[in-house]
């Protein structure tokens, strides 16, 4: 197809895709190369910084909680998102409709309102436990925030139209024949579902946990809000880095680490899943 | 498509609801917090009141990170809109191996975690001068948004016949000519849905503006953050009521449009 | 004002392959010619160089006495139909229309004038403010003519544009666009795969492929005197023997095959070919008579038993079996003399001057 462009056509649209090129290069390559370069200098030449991913307990510890949190959210997240989007595809499209309206309303409201809006219900004197114990439920109130059960409540909450939105995308475009297909041929719900269309969701479901997976790594505000500085995630932990001990060497070695985690995690998938299908450019 | 109403079927479409109100009515809370009239986060016990929402309008704070907001999210928008169309349409004509890592590279800022760019922005902002500025804090939002244009307008442009641009040429238009009255028109809608994207997501951003804003340039998020953090002020809560309705609005807006594109007959 | 082409030892390579290998082909002023071959001939790549939007590895392109090999599409005032018409979606018929004349600066009332003539010219008028997408197939190709015409090009140029349409669609089209031709006397080019078509509308055809041209002429000359074994087999039926010949002399000459002997007359152009040399006589199955009795002497006979017979409405198309080999005749259905049945023996017979000699190319 370049082939058939003249010399000057081809000029033109190489410089559309050159004046954006260079200013992404410039405002944010270079910023990001910024961060790896510091990884390996500050505060001396070398690769110190990248020892204490051994050495330290703290940072194990960060990112042990991190990793924890991350794949627990990301199951149920998928889980839920994986009930609603089967659940939407297979009504009457008007109730569908609704759902699926409902779940991109909770995609677009803004990340720190959930975050105050859990903060609200959750907290010692928040509006749940004042339920609870007028009810006479419970006698002191629980602790449901400042942890790890408030972090996850919060991130699933906002990972699940995340999940929800590209399995249903995914689901929309398996044939609706196929499941009452197996069932003429004998098999029950659960068996049509099980061997039947659950492998045929598989591409979307792996596509739609790799996703949520790695945005939840390096997630700030959500975990920030909820975790009440006793439950530390990995990029507060390097917000924390940077503004009260200034220790940068540190600071940008987990970022580093942190995207070098993200990139290995893609390139793993790119020999499963058509990455420019993931994230719909295809 | 309905696959009748099996027991199976039923309490999946019962597990999706709960989902479903998991998600949304959490939200609901923020709405009577809003009418409070005290001056901490409580429920209006018996009084309402709407002191809460008047210091949106009253504060100059409030009003002042509204302003800041709105003048980084339109001007970034529309950088990013411009940016990312064009990476759309030259990847769309060039379609060669080069041109679509090029696409690739272009959505590097949709993968990597706020927290890390935004490190390395604070970095070379210092560098350029840009730290607490305007212009500084555009440029990094217009960074982060252009994927998401450049996304949208390549789906759009999927659609888009090649051949109109040598149509268009055919009839005399040069190159340039051809893509901004022709090309550019038919990924309009590829264009408006990225704009809003890129407006939402700069208008929601947070961690960037903690690290290369402070006291000159103040957004809404940080000010809501700011809010947060020390005794919750119950003006957040108006702000996340406010917030709340502009995007319901919003999406029924954009909700009635496409039903009423859908049903207007337009096929042969 | 029409305008002649003329391509000089053209030659378009793409990467691993010679799309068009140097052709040299001159297209008169006010000629309807067509670019006939199978897919991947490179007649389209011959098309989108005369146009401009493939550049000429080598060689050069002329409109009239002007060198436009370096004229980008948009100067060379050429109007183009595209397969699939790339009509503007955005924009209703009247402003797909109106387009060309509002890149050319031309005022608001003449631009309403032209497009009202220009529907009338196609028979659209009343659809000026639809869209693409509410027209049907043939309404969207006369608005894609209509748009390519409206700026009077020099030039039209048409890409395979009737080939999305149904059979009575495509055959009425062909009628207009003829008509069309014999009204504005623009130079048409036209490219496509369709052989009845090329014969039923052009003026001239020159038949493409491997990206050089093999033969061209005006339709009955190619048809009747095909000079290759692609030519003959690539527009119509033909039956084919490998013979020899047995005598020659200044106009005629005698072939043998499997033990039997031909006449052929020697046309002008013909290849002289001495005796004991192999030569590829082709026959046209409508030349052959079909007949019961066997026919006097003097003419080309041979005894064959009927295998197959095909209705095809206005004519059969009979397959044969005789001591050469297995044939084709076809022979108009009012005509036949005898009960065309499978098993029937009949008698094949044509004129000395029925056959041609041809360039064996396999």
């Amino acid at each position: 197809m370049t082939a058939d462009l003249d010399a000057s056509t081809l000029r033109i649209y190489w410089l559309l895709l050159a004046v954006p090129l260079v200013l992404l290069a410039v405002f944010y390559l270079y910023p990001l190369s910024r961060v790896l370069w510091l990884s390996v200098t500050v505060p001396t030449p070398g690769f110190e910084n990248f020892e204490k991913l051994y050495s330290s307990a703290a940072i194990q510890r960060i990112i042990w909680t991190t990793v924890r949190i991350c794949v627990l959210t990301t199951m149920i997240a998928l889980l839920l998102g994986y009930v609603v989007a089967y659940a939407a595809v297979h009504v009457r499209s008007l109730h569908g409709e609704m759902m699926l309206f409902l779940v991109l309303l909770s995609f677009w409201l803004s990340v720190l309102i959930r975050a105050f809006a859990w903060l609200t219900l959750l907290q010692r004197n928040g509006l749940i436990n004042d339920w609870l114990m007028s009810w006479g439920l419970i006698d002191s109130p629980l602790t449901l925030v400042r942890n790890e059960f408030g972090v996850a409540l919060g991130m699933v909450h906002y990972m699940v139209p995340y999940a929800a939105l590209p399995i249903y995308a995914n689901l929309k475009g398996i044939d609706p024949r196929l499941v009452p297909a197996a069932r003429g041929l004998g098999a029950t719900a659960l068996q049509a579902f099980v061997k039947v269309y659950l492998p045929m969701s598989l591409p979307g479901l792996i596509s739609a946990s790799v996703l949520t997976f790695i945005f939840s790594l390096g997630f700030y505000i959500t975990p920030a809000l909820l975790g009440g500085g006793k439950t530390v995630m990995i990029a507060e932990y390097i917000a924390v880095q940077i503004n009260e001990t200034l220790n940068w060497g540190v600071a940008t070695m987990l970022a580093t680490t942190l995207l070098l985690a993200i990139f290995a995690i893609l390139a793993a998938m790119s020999f499963f899943v058509d990455l420019r299908k993931m994230f719909g450019v295809k | 498509m309905e696959t009748g109403t099996s027991n199976g079927f039923r309490i999946t479409l019962f597990g999706a609801w709960l989902a479903i109100l998991f998600l949304t009515l959490p939200l609901v809370v923020v709405f009577p917090i809003s009418f409070t009239p005290h001056r901490y986060l409580s429920l209006p016990d018996g009084a309402w009141s709407l002191r809460h929402y008047a210091t949106l309008i009253d504060d100059p704070s409030w009003r002042n990170s509204i302003r800041d907001s709105l003048i980084t999210g339109v001007a970034s928008t529309v950088i990013a809109v411009v940016l990312g169309t064009m990476t759309a349409i030259g990847c769309w004509r060039l379609s060669s191996r080069l041109s679509e890592t090029v696409r690739i590279l272009m959505l590097t800022p949709m993968i990597v975690p706020s927290i890390v760019h935004a490190l390395g922005f604070y970095q070379v902002w210092v560098q350029f001068n840009l730290i607490d500025t305007y212009t500084g804090l555009i440029i990094a939002h217009a960074m982060k948004s252009t994927p998401y244009v450049v996304i949208s307008v390549s789906a759009a442009l999927a659609n888009v016949d090649l051949k109109l641009e040598q149509a268009a040429r055919s009839l005399g238009a040069k190159v340039v000519q051809a893509l901004w009255m022709v090309i550019i028109p038919a990924a309009r809608p590829g264009i408006l849905a990225g704009a809003v994207f890129a407006f939402a997501l700069s208008w929601d951003e947070l961690v960037v503006n903690l690290f290369i804003t402070s006291r000159n340039v103040y957004t809404l998020p940080r000010k809501i953050w700011d809010g947060i953090q020390d005794n919750i002020d119950p003006a957040v809560a108006s702000v996340a009521a406010v917030l709340i309705v502009l995007t319901v609005v919003a999406m029924l807006a954009r909700f009635a449009v496409a039903r009423r594109q859908r049903h207007t007959p337009l096929s042969t | 004002m029409p305008v002649s082409l003329r391509l000089e030892a053209v030659s378009k390579r793409y990467s691993d392959q010679l799309a068009v290998d140097d052709v040299s082909l001159e297209i008169g002023a006010g000629r309807f010619v067509t670019l006939l071959g199978p897919s991947g001939s490179g007649k389209t790549t011959i098309l989108m160089v005369i146009a401009g939007f493939a550049r000429p590895t080598s060689g050069r392109i002329f409109a009239g006495s002007q060198d436009i090999t370096d004229h980008p599409p948009e100067r060379r005032e050429f109007g183009m139909v595209f397969q699939g018409y790339a009509l503007f979606p955005n924009m209703t018929v009247a402003e797909n229309l109106a387009f060309p004349l509002k890149l050319r600066k031309m005022p608001r009332a003449t631009i309403e004038r032209e497009v009202e003539r220009m529907l009338d010219t196609v028979r659209l008028v009343g659809l000026a403010q639809r869209y693409p997408r509410e027209l049907s197939g043939g309404q969207q190709q006369r608005v894609a003519l209509a748009r390519a015409l409206i700026f009077n090009p020099q030039v039209l140029l048409l890409d395979e544009s009737l080939s999305a349409l149904d059979k009575k669609l495509r055959a009425g089209l062909q009628e207009e666009l003829r008509d069309l031709h014999t009204r504005l006397g623009t130079t048409f080019v036209f490219v496509t795969h369709d052989q009845d078509e090329a014969l039923s509308m052009s003026d001239e055809v020159v038949i493409v492929n491997h990206g050089r041209i093999i033969q061209r002429g005006a339709p009955k000359a190619l048809y009747d005197r095909p000079q290759s074994h692609f030519v003959a087999d690539f527009l119509g039926r033909a039956n084919f023997f490998d013979a020899v010949v047995a005598a020659a002399s200044a106009r005629e000459l005698t072939y043998r095959i499997a033990g039997c002997a031909f006449r052929h007359a020697l046309h002008a152009g013909d290849a002289a070919a001495p005796a004991g040399e192999p030569i590829l006589i082709g026959l046209r199955p409508e030349k052959i008579a079909l007949t019961r009795q066997e026919p006097a002497e003097g003419t080309n006979k041979l005894a064959a038993e009927i295998t197959s017979v095909t209705y095809e409405g206005p004519n059969q198309h009979i397959r044969v079996t005789t001591p050469i080999g297995a044939m084709q005749v076809v022979a108009a259905s009012s005509q036949l003399e005898i009960e065309a049945a499978r098993g029937a023996r009949a008698w094949l017979s044509w004129r000395p001057d029925a056959s041609v000699v041809l360039h064996d190319d396999r």
